[in-house]
Order: structure tokens, then sequence, then C-alpha cells
């Protein structure tokens, strides 16, 4: 046990230390160029984020599994991580990923992406490599090898936004946040509650904002018209369930909170949002930079809205991100918390962190008596 | 050389198919401005093309899957390039300026000689060849093996849902109707498809185990593609090209 | 080779009650045993136990000893014991690997596992395909074919593995007649051809043509085994929740109806 510490701590202080060497190099942390008025970001600050914190996350990564090795002489956490059980779930999280996030950036037009509910899945069951390697290879699949209509070219080029968000995903669910918390007083839950509800309103209300600079109104979902293959049944019923999503979240997760008293649904709205962030900032300047903010989906008109307030490029697309990307975690992280809840006690405990996703509690049976488990 | 393929192109090593895709994508945002995507596209996805024989098929297929994207970046840029002095037309209150058309033009050329790379690669690859090759040169089995069934799962899953979706169709669930219903209708449908897929996962991992799966290290390989010194050549020359390339950019030469 | 159990018990992670309990068992080289019982009696548990993927694969507990020849399994990790135990499953669609084009593609990836050499893994294949009298399907996609010529398909890829002994849990219960038929016809020629089989069933008809002999479970625990033709004509299959043979069946309603039985059942075997 005080091994394990010992390498997140190590891999903790990599990560500060590697942080601070970037800042330093990119000559501090200065509030230049143009303040964003509705998200007050500044771009190019976000920027230069971004990239000192993907070095910063992969040599963390690295520190852990080299104390891991030092300590071990084997790397048990990737050997765990990736069961057999685990090969067999990413295939179908990649199909998840690409069937809905095709739908809902060619068919619909919403300001979401709802590209990583298999990533996500993948790194709440699996781990936080596992999530990686989910996001990075589904994206690149995506890109290269799946055929159209499915086919996106632009995802290879966020595969690294992905496979932070299959890390994060893991590295949250490996801190035990997403366990059922049923059954708590009251007071808890009431601050929990007013917590989430000013988090979700907050981000409801920028995006309208958004939305409404634009357009003037309220979103209409119908098939994109240059879409015929969408036009299949179950292609719209596919866009009815994002926004079922979007809505149901918000209801959800007050269902959650009072009725089941399941203290979890806060924890649900804090990974998302700061999934949705990290995302937003690691994706803005590829989107900037490779695709001039515009990559084909609903997203593109809260960049059209934030160029005609006067944004640059850059600007822009930090600003759409800061705005889809929690809103679109935080759904996320709900949908696949609602998945791991719907699966069975027995089917969860098989996964490699499935202990970690059942309520505190449920223990193990007992060994003795001559009852064993396996040794192989 | 390689399997039987209709043409020259198509019997390269997929690897060397795939280093061309790349650096032709790269290269297209690391060029800027208009003319350098322009001929990048021609020599690197129109000649192949021509001689692959794919032109035709090229040409819809790269247009169909650049067109969402290019559209939106069209508009967004031409009618919202903040700072623009040059005014061409005015609708209304939305102004198209004419630095805003240039920034247009150009984003739309490195799209679609994006677009046309990735086409180029999936109408002449396999895509069970390239893991194949990747496998022979030290990929992880099992990150073949997961590469290879995502490409497969991703139809049977769409097979799925449509068979699901028509069947509650039937049975009277509404995708026209009021906002309330539609989103009613569609429980039925994820429920099935995603848990079904999720459950599904156990049997899939023990009939996996039961067939060796476990063992650690390489597993052998029937086929795998030909390949030869000279196209290791030409893909170690793409990439340091692509390197020049950025370097020259980033430090200027080219302005 | 021999698989003996002695004294098996098996529980499933986190259930309270075991799902097996003194299982007492030996299937030898050449035999083709059958398993009955009702839905719930533990079954597919003892096949997955006897396989090695309880506790490997699915977790849980396991008691007493499992041993082949003699030589005690519990330490062999599930690629060693899957070269001497290949088990098969219900469903043919979730059998398939999903990596490949073609049956012969699909048959060979179990000996492409294990990393044998080419000509061997082709070898093996093409034997196994025969066997079954699939090899006419070789070049087919293995998503295209019907639930019967899946199931095949699937059971090829166990023989490639030259397992020792094959395990089968139902397989025909998701079949349609056809393929119920199609299947049922390749175990028996199996068994004819000596290879060694343990196989899951409820129709007990199935077992009655291939088995010598016959395990019932009930509840966990072994209630009846023996011969064949003696256990399935046993009285007391009923309370056990198994079918009974339909000869057995015909007999019964021959005798209630005056019929006379004995006449009745030489003329069935004649």
């Amino acid at each position: 046990m005080e091994s394990r510490w010992s390498r997140i701590i190590a891999a903790g202080l990599a990560l500060l230390v590697t942080a601070a060497i970037g800042v330093l190099l990119a000559g501090g942390i200065q509030q230049t160029g143009e303040q964003d008025p509705v998200t007050f970001a500044y771009h190019e600050v976000a920027d230069v984020l971004a990239l000192i914190l993907a070095v910063s996350m992969i040599v963390a990564i690295i520190t852990y599994l080299v104390v891991e090795w030092v300590q071990t002489r084997r790397l048990d956490s990737l050997s765990h991580q990736f069961s057999t059980r685990t090969f067999a779930l990413i295939p179908i999280a990649i199909a998840l990923n690409i069937i809905l996030g095709q739908t809902v950036v060619a068919a619909i037009k919403l300001p979401i992406y709802l590209d990583s509910i298999g990533t996500i899945l993948v790194g709440v069951l699996a781990g936080p490599l596992a999530g990686a390697l989910t996001g990075f290879l589904g994206n690149v699949l995506w890109a290269y090898v799946i055929p159209p209509p499915f086919q996106y070219a632009p995802a290879a080029a966020f595969a690294v936004v992905a496979a932070t968000i299959g890390l994060l995903a893991g590295i949250f669910a490996r801190a035990s946040l997403l366990r059922p918390r049923p059954d708590q007083p009251i007071n808890r839950l009431v601050m929990a509650g007013i917590g989430t509800a000013v988090v979700i309103a907050g981000l409801a209300y920028l995006a309208s904002l958004g939305y409404t600079t634009a357009f003037g109104g309220p979103p209409t979902i119908a098939p994109a018209p240059n879409n015929e293959v969408f036009d299949n049944g179950l292609f719209i019923v596919l866009g009815w369930l994002a926004v079922a999503l979007v809505i149901g979240t918000v209801l959800g997760l007050f269902v959650i909170l009072f009725v089941r008293r399941d203290l979890t649904a806060a924890y649900v709205v804090i990974c998302g949002a700061a999934t949705g962030i990290v995302a937003a900032l690691v994706s803005a300047p590829i989107a900037a930079g490779v695709f001039g903010g515009v990559t084909g989906g609903g997203t593109d008109f809260l960049v059209a809205a934030f160029r005609s307030a006067g944004l640059s490029v850059g600007q822009a697309t930090l600003g759409q991100g800061l705005i889809s990307d929690p809103i679109d975690k935080i759904t996320t992280f709900f949908v696949v918390y609602l998945i791991v809840s719907a699966m069975a006690r027995r089917t969860k405990a098989r996964f490699p962190q499935g202990e970690r996703l059942l309520e505190e509690g449920d223990a193990p049976t007992a060994e003795g008596d001559g009852w064993r488990g396996a040794t192989a | 050389m390689g399997r039987p393929g209709p043409s020259a192109y198509h019997r390269l090593n997929p690897l060397t198919k795939a280093t061309v895709a790349t650096v032709t994508a790269i290269a297209a945002v690391a060029l800027g401005g208009v003319v350098g995507p322009i001929i990048l596209a021609a020599a690197a996805v129109l000649s192949p093309a021509l001689v692959a024989g794919v032109l035709g098929r090229l040409a819809r297929l790269s247009l169909l899957l650049a067109l969402p994207i290019a559209l939106s970046a069209f508009i967004v840029n031409l009618f919202f390039f903040p700072g623009a002095e040059q005014v061409l037309l005015r609708i209304g209150p939305i102004t198209a300026t004419g630095e805003g058309l240039r920034f247009a033009i150009e984003i739309l050329v490195r799209i679609l000689a994006i677009s046309g790379a990735v086409t180029l690669f999936y109408l002449t690859t396999r895509a069970g060849d390239l893991t194949v090759d990747l496998e022979r040169r030290g990929v992880s089995s099992r990150v073949a093996f997961v590469a290879n069934a995502s490409v497969q799962t991703v139809p049977t899953m769409v097979e799925r849902a449509s068979l699901i979706t028509d069947a509650q169709r039937a049975r009277g669930l509404d995708t026209e109707g009021s906002m309330w219903r539609r989103i009613r209708g569609v429980v039925p449908i994820v429920g099935p498809v995603i848990l079904g897929s999720i459950a599904e996962v156990e049997e899939r991992t023990m009939a996996l185990e039961a067939r060796g799966f476990t063992r650690p290290g390489r597993r052998t390989l029937l086929w795998t593609p030909a390949d030869s010194a000279r196209q290791a050549a030409v893909r170690w020359g793409l990439v340091v090209g692509l390197l020049a390339l950025i370097v020259a950019r980033v430090t200027g030469v080219f302005g | 080779m021999t698989i003996a159990l002695d004294g098996v018990g098996y529980r499933y992670a986190g259930a309270t009650s075991p799902a097996l309990l003194d299982i007492d068992l030996e299937l030898r080289d050449g035999e083709v045993v059958g398993l009955a019982g009702a839905s719930e009696a533990g079954k597919s548990t003892l096949c997955l136990v006897v396989s090695g993927l309880a506790p490997r694969t699915v977790g849980g507990q396991i008691r007493g000893r499992i041993t082949l020849d003699g030589e005690d399994v519990d330490a062999w990790p599930m690629h060693r014991l899957s070269q001497r135990i290949a088990i098969g499953f219900q469903n043919p669609s979730t059998q398939l690997s999903q990596v490949t084009d073609s049956v012969f593609e699909e048959v060979a990836f179990g000996p492409m596992n294990l990393a044998l050499p080419r000509e061997e893994v082709a070898a093996r294949t093409w034997a196994a395909l025969e066997t079954l009298r699939i090899d006419a399907l070789a070049e087919r996609d293995p998503r295209r074919l019907s639930g019967g010529q899946q199931q095949l398909v699937a059971i090829a890829g166990l023989l490639a593995m030259r397992p020792a002994h094959l395990v089968l849990d139902e397989p025909t219960a998701q079949l349609d007649p056809a393929g119920t038929h199609l299947v049922a016809e390749a175990i028996t020629r199996l068994a004819r051809d000596g290879v060694s089989i343990l196989v899951a069933e409820q129709k007990v008809d199935l077992l009655a043509a291939i088995c010598s002999r016959v395990f019932v479970l009930d509840g966990g625990r072994v209630v009846l085994d023996g011969w064949a033709d003696e256990v399935l004509a046993d009285r007391r299959l009923a309370e056990f929740g198994v079918m009974e043979l339909s000869t057995v069946q015909l007999s019964r309603a021959a005798a209630a109806s005056g019929v006379a039985g004995d006449r009745l059942e030489r003329a069935l075997h004649a």
C-alpha cells in the first residue's frame, strides 16, 4: 500500500516539476492578448498551458511506471488494466464513440460532441491507460479506417484530446469518486444539490448566450440538408437521443441526488466539468491551428458567434470549447454512471476497476475453509 | 509484391500508404496558403489516385467527407472574420469580407487535401492489412486485435440498432410527434443496444480465453504484406521531408 | 488424458451459497459424457469449472482438487489449460473473434494465438474444417453464416487447438431446428470418431444418441450418474426437472393405453 502512495506522489511531483519548468520556459503566466468577453479566458496563455499540461501528464505517467518497475520489477498496473475483458470491451466502446459522435456531428447540430461515452466507460471500468488507449485508437480509426458514412477525417487530429479524456476518467474512477453513495443525510445532499445547480445553471447560461448571439433563437433538431444517408430512421432516433441525454442529464442528476439520495451525482458533475475544461484547453489549439476553428459540427455555430463578436480564431475556439466541453462531458459522465449502475454487481466486479464502482460494504466473500480464489 | 491488388499503388505496403496519407495531411497544414496544398494534393493525392484507378471514387468520397466541414468553414470564415476591411457583400447585418474569403479558401483547400489523402488510403488499403503489417513490426497483438475488432463492431452495432429501431417502430415507436414522445421513444432502443453489448463482453471474454488469447508474446501471422528497402527509404524520406518543412515554416524561411 | 474432479465446489464472486458442491467426476479418454439437469442446476457452471474458466476468467472461489492425469492444475494459467481442454458455448455469434473475414482465418485464430509455425496452423485448420465437413465454407464470411454453421465454425476453432478434451455447454440451445440438426449430427460424428467430449444439454435425446455415461445435476450436486441408457430411463428424472426421452414417454403412453410396452420398445429399436 505504501509503495502505491509513493508512486502516486512521485508522479504528482513529476507533474508539478514539469509544469513549473514549462511555465518558466514560456516566460511566466502573463495575461497577454485579449480577454474573451464571455468566458474570461486568455487564449494565448491557454494554448501554452495546454501544451504544458499534455507534456506534464505524459511525464507523470512515465514516472509512475518507472517507479513501479523499480519497486516491483513488473508493471502490474499495466497488465491489470489490460485484461482480456478490457480488450473485449474496447471495440464496443470505440463503436459507441463513433456511432454516437458521428450522428451528433453530421446529422444534428447541437453544440456538443457525445463522442466520448465509450472512452470514459473504459476509463472508469478498466483504468486510466486503457481509457487513454480507447480514446486515441478510436479517433485514429474513426479518421482513417472506418468506412463512410461514419468516417470523420478531423478525428485523428484530436486523438490526443480523446486520450486525455480517457486518462482523466480512469483516474477519477480509481480515486473512487464514482462509487455510489446512497442514503446520505439530507444536509449534505442539499449542499451538493446547490453546488450542482449552480454549476449547471452557469454552463447552460453560457451555452444559450452563444446560441442566441448567433441566431437569436433556440436550436432546432432536424437532419442537416445534405445528409440523405442520415435520413434513415435510426439516425433521427439517435439525434433525439442526444437531445434527450442533455435534458435528461440535468433532471436525472437531481433525481439521483434527492430520490436515491446518492451523493455521487455531485461528483459526476465535478468530474464532468473538470474533464470538460481540460478537454477544451487541449483541443482549442488543435481546432484553431489545423482547422481554423471549424470542425463541421454544431459547435461551429458557437465559433461563428464568437467570431462575429470580434474574437480571433484562437479565442473563439477556446470560448466555444469552454462552453461545449463541460456540458458534453457532464452529460457523458452521467450516462456512463447510469450504465455502470445498471450493470449487475457480479458483471461489474470482474472488470479491473470494478471494485471501485461498488457501494461501500459490498465486501468480497471471505476465503478460508478450503475456498480459494484463482491462483493463475 | 503484396496481395494482388488492381494497381501498383494498391500493392504497395500498407505502412507506406499510411505514411503518405499522414505526411500529406500534416504537410497540408504546415504549408499554409492556397498554392502549396493544391500542388501537394495534385502530387500526393490525385496522381496516385490516377495510377490506382480510383480517381472518380476518390473525388466523390472525399468531397462527401469534406462537405460538412467545408461548408461550415466557408460560411463561418467568409462572414465572421473580425477586423476585416474589404467588404464584398452585405446581407442584412452580415458582411462577407475579402480577408474572410481568402482565409476561407485557405482552410477549404487544406481540408480538401486532408480529406483526399485520408480517402486515398481508405480506398487502396484494407484495414486488416495495415494491422497485420504493424503487428509484424512489433505492435502488440492485443492492440492489433482491438483495432480489427473495432472496425467490425461498428457496422454490427449499427445493424443491430437498426433492427431494434425497426422492431420498435413496428410496435408504434414515435419518430415524429412531440419532443417528449420522441425522447421517450428513444429509451427502448438505447437500453438493448448498449447494455446488450456490454453483457456480451462476458461471453466474448470467455470465448477468447478459451482460444489462447491470454498467451503472452507474439502470435503467428499467416500472411504479411511484402515490403522493400526502396519503400522503406521512401517512407523515411517523406518523414524527414515533413520535419524539414515544419522546421522551415516555424523558423520563418517561407514567411 | 483423464480429468478428475475430487470433492469440487464452486461459488461465484459475491454469492452466499455455492453453485456447485461435492462434485466427484472423472472424464476419460475417448469417452462421451453427458450432463443433464434443469435450468439453474449448475450444468454451465460445471462446464466452466472443468475448462478452468472458473475461477480464472470468471472470478469466484473453488474448493477441492482438479487434476489432469493426476497432476493438480490449480496453478496452470488459462492459455496452458486451453490447449488441453477446449470449451464451446451456446451463442454462436459471440464466439466469433470479430477480427476475421473468412471461416479459414476464424478457425485458425486459436493456433495463431499459440504461436505455432505457419504450416502447422494451416494443417490444423484444414483438418478441423474437414472433420466438421465445412471445408466448403472456408472462404465465406463467418458473420453471414446461419446459426448452425457459425456453431460448427466455433467447434472447428476449438478442434484446431487439438485439445485432449472438448466441453460443450448446450451447443444447440440457441439454434433453430435446422441448425440443431446440423450441430447434433456433427457432434455425433465426433463422438463416433473417438473425440473425448463432455456435453451439457437439455435435449436428452441427443445425450441418449451419443453419450456412454450421463450425470444429472440438481441444486449444484450430482444426483444421478451411471450408464446413459440406465440414467436416462430412470423414473426420477422428472423430479430433477429433466425431460424424459421421447422413447420413454412413448412407452409410458403406450402402457397407459394398453399397448404392450415391450413390443413397442422392440419395434423402436429394430
